[in-house]
């Protein structure tokens, strides 16, 4: 015995506010994620993983902000990998006067489907904007399949920051692995 | 609260548990140990992008399908009854290049992990795989927990935020890829912008939100009479639909 369905439609203009998401400033370790160099011979294959921790919010009976601090991970070849966690603030590290609007294309990296740069806008210390900035898999059906990437981590984890309320976020993304080697050195040359 | 990041079937899988009490550290790395170990040894089973995969064998005919692992022939069976349950619109044997039942392994391999982490006793628990959320418990004291929906307009910015008791699992037109097919034509194909669907089966969750941004309207209505499962719809003018029990827990804005 089942209900009817509920129409409705969107009201965005007055409430698109509601939801905004701006980028937080971000200490980047995003190179945490290490994989096996470029070229790999298997996508995804690694076990490459970053463990991070915060201490635990206080007892209250209302949700509260809690930060994920990533931490440096040395790079290894090896698919194990060790972590050290703090609670500390993160510490912005930027090594050049961040003002101005800046766009850096990462290095192309050759990953198993193909050749994938990123392109990251930054304004001060600030990222705002990341997209792939070129995309090559010879119209390989397996690399189309894979090339759905809407949503970098790092945008998907500013919208978790941004709203405290919410523990995790549902939609279709996709990050790889020459995605994030790529974001890494766009961010290195952005000096963030 | 602890987090974990795995890069595995070519994505990058998350673990977060939460407890007020705190963690025992050698327990919680142990934990995120073995359900990334769930998700490696399923990537080497259903991963079409090794080549040497049972998938990918069965796949090229090297192998029948009664040759296959076990799980494999399991998961096939579930493919099989969400095919029917979606009148096909849910189809992993007509997409290019072989049986393909990517669609529904993530969210089934996002639950085998989240089993795993259950076991720790934290208060709560999520394994996020690339979209296909599965949570157990709660992250506070008695509140549920909430999950935000990408924006298929903007995937900066959420359309809105969803209570989940189980799973949810979110498909939509601006994901590049061959598996948008429309099965009875064979071409790529949208009727929603996305489609979200929260129920306890994160696997057909995530095949029910694929079948529903291809197949539309029908979806609908079949989501709304399958108990436990619930969807919410947009489309391209971005008006939007949700069934009648569809947990809301914000405005929807675009």
């Amino acid at each position: 015995m089942k209900r009817a369905i509920i129409f409705s439609s969107a009201t965005a203009a007055g409430l698109a506010g509601v939801l905004t998401f701006h980028t937080a400033p971000v200490s980047l370790t995003v190179g945490g994620l290490v994989t096996g160099g470029s070229g790999a011979s298997n996508s995804g294959g690694g076990g490459s993983s970053t463990t991070t921790s915060s201490a635990p919010p206080p007892t209250t009976t209302t949700p509260s902000t809690t930060s994920t601090v990533r931490s440096k991970k040395s790079s290894s070849p090896s698919s194990t990998s060790t972590s050290t966690t703090t609670t500390a603030p993160p510490a912005t590290t930027t090594t050049i006067a961040a003002t101005g609007t800046r766009t850096v294309t990462g290095e192309a990296v050759n990953y198993y489907f193909g050749i994938l740069s990123v392109t990251v806008t930054a304004t001060g210390k600030k990222i705002t904007k990341v997209t792939i900035g070129q995309l090559t898999d010879g119209g390989n059906y397996r690399s189309q399949q894979i090339d759905g990437m809407s949503i970098p981590l790092l945008e998907q984890e500013a919208m978790q920051a941004q709203n405290a309320q919410i523990q995790s976020i549902s939609g279709a993304s996709y990050t790889s692995a020459g995605f994030q080697m790529s974001l890494q050195s766009a961010l290195k040359k952005l000096g963030i | 609260m602890r987090h974990h990041e795995e890069e595995v079937m070519g994505t990058i899988v998350t673990f977060d548990l939460f407890d007020e009490r705190g963690f025992h550290e050698t327990a919680v790395a142990d934990a995120f140990a073995d359900a990334a170990a769930v998700l490696h040894h399923i990537d080497e089973v259903f991963s079409t992008w090794k080549p040497q995969s049972p998938i990918s064998r069965l796949r090229r005919g090297e192998l029948s399908e009664s040759q296959v692992p076990g799980e494999l022939q399991e998961v096939l069976d579930r493919c099989r009854g969400v095919k029917a349950m979606t009148l096909g619109w849910f189809d992993p044997w007509s997409m290019p290049g072989g049986v393909d039942p990517t669609g529904y392994v993530k969210g089934w391999a996002a639950q085998r992990a989240l089993t795993v982490l259950e076991k720790l006793g934290a208060r709560g628990a999520i394994v996020n795989a690339a979209g296909d959320v599965a949570v157990s418990g709660s992250p506070f004291d008695t509140a549920p927990f909430t999950v935000g929906v990408v924006n298929p307009f903007d995937t900066s910015k959420m359309a809105c935020v969803v209570r989940v008791d189980s799973a949810i699992a979110t498909s939509g037109d601006y994901e590049r890829g061959d598996h948008l097919i429309d099965p009875f034509t064979g071409r790529h194909a949208t009727r929603f912008a996305s489609a979200t669907v929260c129920g306890p089966d994160l696997g057909l969750a995530d095949a029910l939100a694929t079948a529903l941004v291809v197949g539309g309207d029908e979806l609908l209505r079949i989501v709304e009479g399958l108990d436990g499962y619930e969807a919410f719809a947009v489309r391209p003018d971005r008006s939007w639909t949700i069934t009648s029990e569809f947990a809301l827990a914000s405005e929807v804005a675009f």
